[in-house]
């Protein structure tokens, strides 16, 4: 029972938000809107059993991520960037069209019959708890977690090296 | 009524659409990869969704890697609109088309 | 299947010459001129030393095994559609060869005199020892391809030849007309070697050589459906090389070339080539009545109507010239009537009287200080002597007089024109023979009898030529006083060796005097005893001669008297009317208004029909069609601009998709995606 009120909830306002997210005008109204989102999404997590990821999703996502996107914003002072001046996207009708074709997808997806998925198992005692993930993260993938933590270096270097202002360096 | 599988993906779907719809609409770059996180998080509710129907925890390992992506791409491509900011003083994409033929 | 027995020279006697003409052709003025004429003789005076040597070994053996092959590599591999080169000696390449070499080893010797004072010396030396190096290709190739590799290189050769001096527009003219007008010809050759290809492939095993003529020979039956038109596609061929009617019109213009080329290649060798190509495929030809006939009819008509044609020209070398048409008609005469033997062997004797002729006319030319019209010559008797006894003994022979060698070759083609083709056969070949001996008689009268017509800075010079052109004037002329003997028939007494040196290509009984068969029956009761020959290759029925010889010896004999009376008769005419009563010669020119006369002298008017018929149209259409329609309009218009038209409007289509907006390219991503998560629903 609680499952089904909170997907709907959360379910619900994730989607909304989302929305109103991308039609909103002002970049901070639409940063917080996504906040909004993630921590609905939590939500989603949590029913889902997967407690360790509902509360990273909360650290990680909304707590760094989007801290870094108003860092940002504010840097650039875009609250009303807005360079679009009314004018409507020249995309919007376009874009319409792939809203159809989801439909399309969905429709003949279930025209077609349901899903021939393998059945769904039995969940272990500790499926979702941080111990659980932790095992199989530096068990079976290592190599994974050994790469993440590559990436998440190089991306620390690249963003170093891209934000750096240029020094006048006595060769230039 | 029962909350199944198909639910879940129905959900992911639809913020994946938008998050897709919102990248091609708007011209804000900061919009856009925020609507980028969008389409991730999609994807993420997905594996969440199917590691708890098939009781395996890899989806959950999916998930972190993920983040940990997302935030790697959050930061250099905010680190890329800050230069390209500093130097044409906009961050509307449209203006960006150097590339083109 | 005969032993093939290999003899490794035979591959040197083809590819000496090529050498000489390779350094010649290459070092061209750095080489000293006596090197390089020294070089380009040798390499043909070993090549002929060779060929003898080969010869004798071939003597050696019995007659039906006289083959020496020597294969030198795989040219076509292709399945079963094998072509080797290769290069095979039996009696009828040998006689050939020696004449090909001979001759040119003469002419060789010739032209370092004749050519001495030339700027282009030894690029002449060079193409001509390409030519013998092509002609001996032709001649001692083992199959039908290489055979026409080296008619194509003849003709090559020819072309180079004839317009060695191309600084005067029309020797090039000249030159051009003899290639193409042999093209015209080649084609039906080429005709020819594909269906013959076609109809033999499939029936092949692994291993024979597809154009082989030892396969083509052992396979004949299998080509007979298509015998005739064989027959006809290669003698087509042959009227362009061996200038018969229709395609004879480039052999009177080659003559603007060096008189040694027309002795070698308009007289000796390169026409020779279409004879040579009808006897190697006599059993192609003796399957086909029809093919026969029409080479015969040819062959006669275009004696007697070159001979006409010699009576009116003026210039020296163009009345050799259409007397080498006529004779050639002669040879395909003698293949129309299944007397292949007797062909070669005029080709053989022709070789000897007409290169003598042509390199006396030399002489006298380069007396003359290049003066070749006959009408301002005259008495030169006295100032050339060698020229002029050397020469008389190439007129007599060429008549056809008694003991010389024209007479031997000549009767019995006429003999067999008679007896195995029809009477009217022999009525062309009779008065073509009285013609020949009219028209050369008059040709001596004019150069060296009575007094000298030209004017006098040109009589200042006048002498006899050096030693090198001399020489061989005076060994062709023994050639043709006895090059004939070896051919002494047998209804007088002789062996005739000749022929039954050639029987075992020609698969004849051994006398063809022995049979009487008349008309085009001839070629059929030939098939019909041939079956019987197959066991044993040549050599038969040598219990049939004594018994079926006494036969028309009789008639042998008037036909050799009536020749013989005719020939007497042209020379006595010949020299009565231009040398003692030039009132007649008068008259004759003036014959009905000077019509006749006019007509020969501008040969019938072929040329002009040609150029009416064919020329111009063909000029029109390309010009008017194949340049404005297909050239302009197809190839340069649709094609080349029009493929770059379209790649243009593709690129200007393309071009809205790199448009650089990064939402585009979003958005393009995203359809991609849509389809292809369709297509994922769709197959599942």
């Amino acid at each position: 029972m609680w499952e089904s009120i909170i997907f709907w909830v959360c379910g619900g306002l994730m989607l909304l938000s989302g929305i109103m997210m991308v039609l909103s005008r002002n970049a901070v109204v639409a940063a917080c809107w996504l906040i909004f989102c993630f921590l609905n999404a939590a939500g989603i997590f949590a029913i889902l059993s997967a407690p360790f990821l509902a509360v990273l999703q909360v650290l990680v996502y909304a707590g760094a991520i989007m801290v870094l996107f108003l860092f940002v914003i504010m840097m650039l002072q875009a609250p009303v960037l807005e360079a679009e001046q009314r004018r409507r996207s020249l995309w919007l009708g376009p874009a319409m069209l792939l809203p159809v074709l989801a439909t399309l997808v969905v429709l003949i997806g279930w025209l077609r019959g349901p899903l021939n998925l393998l059945p769904a198992q039995p969940l272990p005692d500790d499926f979702g708890t941080a111990q659980a993930v932790a095992s199989l993260l530096l068990n079976e993938y290592l190599l994974a977690f050994e790469l993440i933590s590559i990436v998440l270096l190089v991306a620390i270097i690249g963003a170093i090296a891209l934000g750096k202002v240029e020094r006048k360096l006595p060769w230039r | 009524m029962a909350i199944t599988l198909t639910h879940y993906l129905a959900l992911a779907g639809a913020l994946f659409l938008t998050g897709m719809l919102g990248f091609i609409i708007r011209r804000n770059a900061l919009i856009m990869l925020m609507s980028v996180e969008l389409m991730l998080s999609a994807t993420n509710v997905v594996f969440a969704a199917f590691s708890r129907h098939w009781g395996n925890g890899a989806g959950h390992v999916f998930v972190l890697m993920n983040f940990a992506v997302a935030a790697a791409e959050a930061a250099i491509g905010l680190a890329i609109l800050v230069e390209i900011y500093r130097r044409r003083r906009s961050v509307n994409v449209d203006e960006l088309k150097v590339l083109m033929e | 299947m005969e032993t093939q027995v290999s003899e490794s020279l035979l591959r040197w006697i083809v590819l000496l010459p090529l050498v000489g003409a390779t350094i010649n052709g290459l070092l061209n003025q750095r080489l000293p001129r006596q090197l390089a004429g020294l070089l380009a003789c040798a390499t043909v005076g070993v090549s002929f030393a060779l060929t003898v040597n080969v010869f004798l070994r071939l003597l050696g053996l019995p007659a039906t095994e006289r083959l020496l092959t020597d294969s030198l590599a795989t040219w076509i591999g292709f399945g079963r559609l094998s072509v080797d080169i290769g290069f095979a000696m039996d009696p009828l390449a040998a006689v050939m060869t020696l004449v090909v070499t001979g001759v040119s080893f003469l002419i060789h010797i010739y032209s370092l005199g004749y050519m001495g004072h030339d700027s282009g010396f030894q690029r002449f030396f060079a193409y001509l020892n390409l030519f013998v190096f092509f002609m001996l290709t032709l001649v001692l190739g083992e199959n039908l391809l290489l055979l026409f590799v080296g008619w194509e290189g003849v003709g090559l050769c020819s072309y180079l030849l004839i317009g060695f001096w191309f600084g005067e527009e029309a020797n090039a003219v000249a030159g051009k007309k003899a290639f193409i007008v042999n093209r015209v010809g080649d084609l039906g050759f080429l005709i020819g070697i594909v269906l013959l290809g076609v109809t033999l492939l499939p029936h092949l095993s692994a291993g024979e050589g597809l154009f082989s003529f030892r396969t083509l020979f052992a396979h004949r039956e299998l080509l007979a459906p298509v015998a005739t038109a064989l027959g006809l596609l290669f003698f087509w061929g042959a009227t362009g090389k061996s200038a018969q009617i229709p395609l004879y019109i480039w052999l009177p213009d080659a003559m603007a070339g060096p008189t040694p080329v027309s002795a070698l290649i308009h007289a000796a060798t390169m026409v020779t080539a279409g004879v040579y190509m009808v006897a190697r495929l006599n059993f192609l030809y003796i399957m086909s009545p029809t093919a026969m006939l029409v080479v015969a009819i040819v062959g006669g008509a275009t004696a007697l109507l070159a001979a006409t044609i010699a009576l009116a020209q003026n210039d020296i070398k163009k009345v050799l010239a259409y007397s080498t048409v006529s004779q050639l008609g002669y040879m395909m005469l003698a293949c129309g009537v299944g007397a292949f033997a007797a062909g070669i062997f005029h080709l053989m004797t022709h070789a000897f009287f007409k290169a003598l002729l042509f390199l006396g006319s030399g002489s006298v030319i380069h007396a003359m200080s290049n003066e070749q019209d006959m009408r301002v010559m005259g008495g030169l008797a006295r100032k050339l002597p060698v020229t002029f006894w050397t020469f008389l003994a190439g007129t007599l022979a060429i008549a056809g007089i008694f003991p010389l060698a024209g007479f031997f070759s000549k009767d019995e083609i006429l003999w067999f024109a008679f007896s195995q083709g029809s009477s009217w056969l022999w009525v062309l070949g009779y008065l073509a023979a009285g013609l020949t001996a009219f028209y050369m008689m008059r040709l001596v009268v004019l150069t060296f009898h009575g007094t000298n017509r030209a004017s006098e800075d040109v009589r200042k010079h006048i002498h006899e030529s050096p030693v090198s052109m001399t020489l061989p004037l005076v060994v062709l002329a023994v050639l043709s006083i006895g090059g004939g003997w070896i051919g002494w028939p047998q209804f007088m007494g002789g062996s005739n060796h000749f022929e039954h040196w050639l029987e075992p290509v020609f698969h004849h009984e051994a006398s063809g005097h022995a049979e009487v068969v008349t008309g085009a029956h001839g070629a059929a009761a030939h098939l019909a005893t041939l079956p019987s020959n197959h066991a044993t290759t040549g050599m038969t029925h040598s219990a049939d001669v004594p018994a079926a010889a006494h036969h028309d010896v009789t008639v042998e004999w008037v036909l050799m008297f009536a020749s013989l009376g005719i020939a007497l008769l042209g020379l006595g005419l010949g020299y009565l009317v231009y040398a003692r009563r030039s009132d007649l010669a008068e008259k004759w020119r003036n014959l009905a208004g000077g019509g006749i006369y006019r007509v020969l002298a501008n040969k019938y008017y072929v040329d002009e029909a040609y150029e009416a018929s064919f020329i111009k149209p063909g000029y029109a259409l390309s010009k008017r069609v194949l340049w404005a329609w297909v050239d302009k309009g197809l190839i340069d218009g649709l094609l080349v601009n029009g493929s770059a038209l379209v790649v243009a409007i593709l690129g200007a289509f393309l071009r809205v998709f790199q448009n650089g907006l990064v939402r585009f390219y979003a958005y393009t991503f995203a359809c991609g995606a849509a389809v292809f998560a369709i297509y994922l629903t769709l197959s599942r």
